[in-house]
């Protein structure tokens, strides 16, 4: 009970002090108190909303594939169009090592021709590619590091001869063609 | 400490810039952010971060909350949308009788309102404009095509232009006399030698249904208002937005539920003119002496007859003010609402702006604001005229005007009919100008445009430049870069050394919508540029009012030059500035800048004349000079009321950058226009058209607080 008295007490005096600052400093005292109150109230929402460096860190990698596309897209902007090779002995346009492995890395399509033509050498995979009305299930172009070789490759998949079968046909990239727009696979050596 | 002793307050705003620089300092500028910001806006993006309210998906990039608030506002005009769509659609289903088809038809009810109150609208544009300029279509609604077929001569004719410039001549001379009633003739001359007739007339019709109307529904509500203070509480808010509002934001709901047309302009016009037409009512029928109430009760009126025979005829000459106002807010919609397909020389002045014919939009541009002042002097003169009461006159002295009025509808039919013969093979110039057919000066403008550009091209490109490279791009980066909680620190902090706890918690709460909506770093660049535009305008407008204000011809030649400029719909700014300039920044800032500087000079002009005659005798008796007199009595004296100059320069400088985004600027107007042109645009267009009212609204609560406070400290209030 003492206690309690003696609180009140002290609140009733410090209430009394305050009513007996200076109006400027009452003032100041009111836009101190005003930013720590948006302080506060920033530093919760920050808790509740903020993603701050999570943000910066999914953002930085999409920015780098922006500029890694724009790169690669200038890259293909200027290759002259027709038939790009990775080897020697035609007319077409002969890619350096370093061509060959940017070009690899910017297609993303790859045409009904180079598909035919890996189909050839896979009877299975022709089958099942006609009697399912020509649909692929996948395409893939990678780039392998290790054997330093473009790898390109389509699934198809459906039934044959009432079997469910699914097929990847996968084979080294050997040429592109060259759109001025895009490149994409021409031929798949998957022999 | 004695320093902060003697001025406390200097050392509070100290303190607050301390804290707003440090924290712009303290909190950097996210690594990623321009990269967001160059990304396309409310583009679906893996990284977003999203969240749901009321059913509406949010998707928002999560910035450190310090730099960017999150947009917990982004619900907003999405669910505007979809309500808007509900009540058009789906809200309260009826069965409505079809004329046309002759069955019952269901529809909702908000549709079925709003397609009797647009036919009804179309109904009566179509009507003065018949008058105006000859049709069938309003007989044709009594009637039907094969009863017009059968009696062609029942075909409204239209008025030949001869009879309205003499009637509007006429008119002129009885309420302001012979310079006016010139005036008018001759703007009447030269709208129709100059083939503008047609765009014109369907101008004026439209003006001619918004106008009347606006002042019915202002005064029905400015009286309504007087009356209960319950009404005064729910429309002050409103009145208080419409007034900062962007004409253009109101443009994109219209749309929703008038769908596109000269209707729905006028009826998003009497949206946009109503609300200064109450606060003139109210602050007319406010300044009526309690003597002249106390008198109209005495002689036994009752509430009715006390309102119209007592107060609305003594506060006369407040409501006829109403009325000018309402007709030039109407002027500056006929060429905005032209966006929404409202006909007339609005719609030619935008056409011709689209077509980069300067030409041609100098001309339509030259023929609103002639028909603006016209109107404008008229209404003033209306609003001035002393009805006299007691003068004896005679039956010719009385109806003098309209006898004369009456003999120039029969000499203007015989004009007409003379004409039939004198242009038989060819259009009768004496009944109309048509279109194509009148004098054109938009050759000889195009080619001294193409002059100006080879002539001064290097100069104007460098000056361009250096603009945009040197100040508006450093500009526009310092705004950008100014993190939330800094701007919200030295906004509130700004409202409570000014107003106190009730002002920082409005500007709070008016800062915090524009933060927590998505348009957050939008608004920024829609301050910096009308910040831009107002200091610049406040630099010459300060000058050139304090300059002009030191003789008694200059003060009286400036005003008439700012009523001038103030008529004119600030659409017909960019004109010249296009012509000069070109498409670039440059021409939206130089359009805000002529534009903002008429508050900025009148209200320089009249703060320094509010000063007391008695203040400046006494300073010349006590010996001080002239530039004394003016830096230490006239300025600290008329500074509280400059500062309302101030207020109306924010005001103008926003409404401009707004629609500098016809030119193109990427601030919140370009957002306000893109949302035209988008069937979901109703929610966006309304809530960016808030914030940039909230913006004006922040300034205008500071502003006037401060006022409020500097009259009352100088005992001028």
């Amino acid at each position: 009970m003492e206690n309690k008295k003696q609180v009140f007490g002290k609140m009733e005096v410090s209430k009394n002090s305050f009513k007996t600052l200076s109006e400027p400093v009452k003032q100041f005292g009111g836009l101190v108190g005003i930013i720590i109150l948006i302080f506060l109230t920033f530093f919760v929402l920050n808790n509740i909303f903020g993603e701050g460096d999570e943000l910066v860190a999914k953002m930085k990698i999409e920015e780098e594939r922006i500029a890694q596309e724009r790169k690669l897209n200038k890259l293909i902007s200027s290759l002259p169009s027709g038939v790009l090779v990775s080897f020697d002995g035609t007319d077409n346009f002969k890619l350096s090592d370093e061509l060959y492995e940017a070009v690899c890395k910017a297609t993303k399509l790859i045409p009904q021709r180079a598909i035919m033509g890996a189909n050839f050498l896979n009877f299975r995979a022709h089958e099942i590619y006609t009697i399912n009305g020509n649909k692929i299930d996948e395409t893939f172009v990678k780039w392998d590091d290790e054997k330093n070789k473009c790898f390109a490759g389509f699934v198809v998949s459906g039934k044959n001869v009432g079997v469910d079968e699914t097929i990847t046909v996968s084979g080294e990239a050997l040429s592109f063609l060259s759109t001025g727009i895009d490149t994409r696979v021409y031929f798949i050596k998957n022999f | 400490m004695e320093l902060i002793k003697k001025y406390p307050k200097l050392f509070q705003w100290l303190f607050l810039l301390i804290v707003f620089f440090a924290l712009c300092f303290a909190i950097d500028v996210p690594e990623t952010y321009k990269f967001i910001r160059g990304q396309a806006e409310f583009v679906k993006d893996p990284n977003q971060s999203s969240y749901i309210f009321l059913g509406k998906e949010v998707r928002y990039y999560a910035f450190d909350v310090f730099w960017r608030l999150p947009p917990l506002l982004g619900w907003l005009p999405i669910w505007i949308n979809d309500s808007l769509f509900f009540l058009m659609n789906e809200w309260m289903p009826m069965e409505f009788w079809n004329e046309d088809t002759q069955e019952f038809k269901t529809r909702p009810l908000l549709l079925q309102i709003s397609r009797n109150l647009t036919s009804f609208m179309t109904f009566l544009i179509e009507l003065i404009r018949e008058i105006l300029l000859g049709g069938l279509e309003t007989i044709v609604a009594f009637t039907s095509w094969d009863w017009i077929d059968k009696n062609p001569w029942a075909e409204l004719p239209g008025l030949p232009w001869t009879i309205v410039a003499a009637g509007a001549a006429i008119l002129s001379y009885k309420l302001s006399g012979k310079g006016l009633a010139l005036f008018a003739g001759l703007t009447m001359i030269y709208i129709s030698i100059f083939g503008q007739w047609k765009p014109s007339m369907q101008t004026l019709s439209f003006i001619l249904v918004a106008a009347p109307l606006s002042f019915i529904f202002g005064l029905g509500l400015g009286i309504a208002a007087f009356k209960s203070k319950r009404v005064e509480k729910a429309l002050y808010p409103i009145l208080l937005v419409m007034q900062t509002m962007p004409q253009y934001a109101v443009l994109v709901p219209a749309l929703v539920l008038f769908g596109v047309g000269d209707h729905a302009a006028v009826i998003i016009t009497m949206v946009v003119a109503v609300p200064p037409m109450i606060l003139l009512t109210i602050l007319g029928l406010r300044a009526i002496p309690p003597e002249v109430i106390e008198a109209g009760r005495m002689s036994g009126c009752n509430n009715w007859q006390l309102m119209l025979k007592v107060l609305i005829p003594t506060a006369r000459r407040d409501i006829l003010i109403g009325v000018n106002q309402v007709i030039m807010v109407c002027f500056s919609m006929a060429v905005i609402s032209a966006f929404i397909g409202a006909k007339g020389l609005g719609f030619n002045l935008l056409l011709a702006l689209n077509q980069l014919n300067i030409g041609l939009a100098l001309e339509a541009g030259l023929c609103i604001s002639l028909i603006a002042i016209l109107l404008d002097k008229m209404s003033l003169a209306w609003a001035n005229k002393q009805t006299d009461y007691f003068g004896n006159l005679t039956f010719l002295q009385r109806n003098k005007n309209i006898l004369f009025f009456a003999s120039t509808v029969a000499i203007g039919i015989i004009l007409a009919y003379v004409g039939t013969f004198l242009f038989k093979d060819t259009f009768n110039y004496l009944f109309e100008v048509p279109h194509n057919k009148g004098l054109s000066t938009a050759d000889f403008w195009n080619k001294g445009v193409d002059w100006i550009f080879d002539t001064f091209f290097v100069y104007i490109k460098a000056f361009n430049t250096w603009l945009i490279q040197d100040v508006l791009q450093p500009m526009r980066a310092l705004y950008l870069r100014m993190p939330a909680i800094a701007t919200l620190v030295l906004v509130v902090g700004s409202g409570y050394l000014i107003g106190g706890v009730r002002s920082a918690l409005v500007v709070c709460a008016l800062t915090l919508f524009i933060a927590l909506s998505p348009w957050w770093d939008r608004a920024l660049v829609t301050a910096y540029m009308a910040t831009f535009g107002v200091v610049i305008s406040c630099i010459i407008g300060f000058t050139v009012g304090t300059l002009c204000f030191q003789n008694k011809h200059s003060t009286s030649f400036m005003l008439g030059v700012c009523d001038i400029f103030q008529t004119f719909p600030s659409f017909v700014y960019l004109i010249p500035v296009m012509m000069l300039f070109g498409i670039t920044d440059t021409s939206v800032l130089i359009a805000v800048i002529v534009y903002a500087t008429i508050p900025a000079t009148r209200y320089t002009i009249e703060g320094l004349r509010s000063v007391p005659t008695g203040l400046h005798d006494a300073a010349t008796m006590s010996g001080v000079n002239k530039f004394q007199r003016l830096t230490k009595i006239e300025f600290p004296l008329a500074f509280p009321h400059m500062m309302l100059g101030l207020n109306q320069t924010i005001v103008f400088a926003l409404f401009m950058v707004i629609i500098g985004a016809f030119i193109g600027t990427e601030d919140l107007g370009q957002y306000i226009l893109k949302a035209l042109s988008d069937k979901n645009g109703a929610g966006i267009g309304l809530t960016l058209g808030i914030c940039v009212a909230f913006i004006g609204l922040i300034f205008d609560n500071l502003i006037r607080t401060w006022v409020g406070q500097r009259k009352k400290h100088l005992g001028i209030d």
